[in-house]
């Protein structure tokens, strides 16, 4: 070693290059053997969210149990693809798969599908799964998660507590697509389909409304056959009720403000 | 014994982060519950220790002009491979740490100890150096998240260990324990417990 000068510009190049090409070697190598691990990992975590949308604990229910067929479908709802495999794939790049029209869909046993959506919040990607209920239109369970929000504000959507609140809402109202609204200062009393907004998380709130609604408008063809005769009665009995609830309030509000001037 | 020296210090009297106050954000960021903390103090762990030993079987080869860069190459590769056999084995606390992981490379305790030590020092010194410093760094991390966990969120581990009848008395989990803040102020405790133990560190 002491006779090589180890400050030369030629030894420094030969020491970069044949580091740098060891290291790339090294990488790659653990890069390819871990990848069947990864790759198994990501298929799992992505079959437990699916199973928790649909309401089931994954501990005791399997994917491979609550699950009936998955498949690709185009904007006018008809199956292209229906292998596992190709499914997963065009899960894991959602957003292309939904720019190429391929749109992933899962039946469950019971007559559930569930949906997977994707969106952005206010730092990062956000994403989840949504299962409705059999007239396609009622909602099941939902299950999100976010890649940066903000802990304790926006990222209080993975929050058991607010998923909880979608259970129940009805994406479809008078025949027409409004997926999830996730309102700011709280769901209108009586609503379908609002939600209540996080305080400080709006704008991770409204990246899950646009979510939803940017997401289901993929798969109004596959829904919408299902979904629209049982919204014709619903509107009738809903607006009269949203509309007394606010005359309600207005009047009590009115009562109070003159007992206070007395 | 010296060799024995340089794992022993670092846990307490030299430790990285109460001691020589490094590696802050990570300790703030990852504690929330033991899991993560543990698996992040190993992971720092094995890559002080490893880096130590590259490069201090390297230390009479490298030109020093480009000894820096040697040692990013270095702890960024190894902090690659320590990223990737996370995802691969224990995926849930890899989700966890997140960008943490990455994060380890800027961590200063690594560069810190390759740069005093191991590039002055035999291989076998400096992995115990680097196990050392690891250990100190695990320690504070483990000691900050036993607080977070079982103050924020009633567990150990992921296991429940305050029992349902305190809370039915009225007895609530302490949210600001999940954010940073109180991590932070956690670790000036415990520098405030150490240093009133170890008389000769107190500042005059």
């Amino acid at each position: 070693m002491g006779k090589i000068n180890v400050n030369s510009n030629a030894y420094i190049i030969t020491y970069s290059v044949v580091m740098v090409v060891i290291v790339a070697i090294l990488l790659a190598v653990a890069a390819l053997s871990l990848k069947p691990y990864q790759d198994a990992n990501a298929l799992n975590e992505k079959q437990t969210q699916i199973v928790k949308a649909l309401g089931e604990n994954p501990e005791t229910a399997k994917y491979e149990d609550v699950i009936a067929k998955a498949s690709i479908i185009d904007a006018e709802g008809n199956v292209i693809k229906t292998e596992e495999k190709a499914v997963f794939e065009a899960l894991g790049k959602l957003k292309d798969s939904f720019a190429k029209g391929e749109f992933p869909l899962f039946e469950a046993k019971n007559g559930c599908v569930v949906i997977p959506l994707t969106g952005n919040g206010l730092w990062g990607p956000i994403w989840g799964y949504v299962a409705l209920e059999q007239d396609k239109n009622t909602i099941k369970g939902v299950v999100m998660d976010h890649q940066g929000e903000t802990p304790g504000l926006g990222a209080e959507i993975a929050s058991d507590a607010h998923q909880a609140q979608y259970v129940g809402k009805q994406i479809f109202v008078d025949g027409e697509l409004t997926g999830i609204i996730v309102k700011k200062g709280g769901a209108t009393v009586g609503s379908v389909n609002e939600v209540d907004a996080i305080s400080g998380g709006t704008k991770t709130c409204d990246g899950v409304t646009d979510m939803f609604k940017n997401s289901l408008a993929n798969y109004v063809g596959y829904l919408k056959p299902a979904a629209a005769p049982i919204n014709v009665e619903e509107p009738v009995e809903l607006i009269p009720v949203t509309e007394e609830v606010k005359v309600e309030a207005v009047e009590v509000s009115n009562d109070k403000i003159e007992q206070s001037n007395e | 014994m010296s060799n024995l020296k340089n794992v022993t210090g670092p846990l307490s009297a030299n430790n990285p982060i109460i001691v020589q106050i490094l590696g802050i954000c990570s300790a703030l960021a990852v504690t929330v519950k033991l899991e993560p903390a543990f698996v992040m103090g190993l992971s720092v762990m094995v890559v002080t220790a490893f880096a130590n030993l590259v490069m201090s079987l390297l230390r009479n080869g490298i030109p020093s002009r480009i000894r820096i860069i040697v040692q990013l190459v270095v702890i960024a590769a190894l902090v690659i491979l320590v990223d990737q056999v996370l995802k691969a084995f224990v995926y849930d606390v890899s989700k966890q740490l997140s960008v943490y992981v990455g994060l380890i490379i800027t961590n200063c305790i690594i560069m810190g100890r390759v740069e005093a030590y191991a590039l002055g020092n035999k291989p076998w010194a400096s992995f115990l150096d680097g196990i050392g410093n690891g250990l100190g760094y695990m320690a504070i991390l483990v000691i900050i998240a036993f607080f977070r966990e079982l103050f924020g969120s009633g567990s150990l581990f992921g296991i429940k260990v305050i029992p349902e009848s305190f809370y039915e008395a009225g007895y609530s989990n302490v949210g600001i324990m999940l954010f940073p803040p109180m991590a932070l102020i956690i670790v000036g405790v415990i520098i405030w417990v150490h240093r009133s133990f170890n008389k000769d560190l107190q500042e005059k």
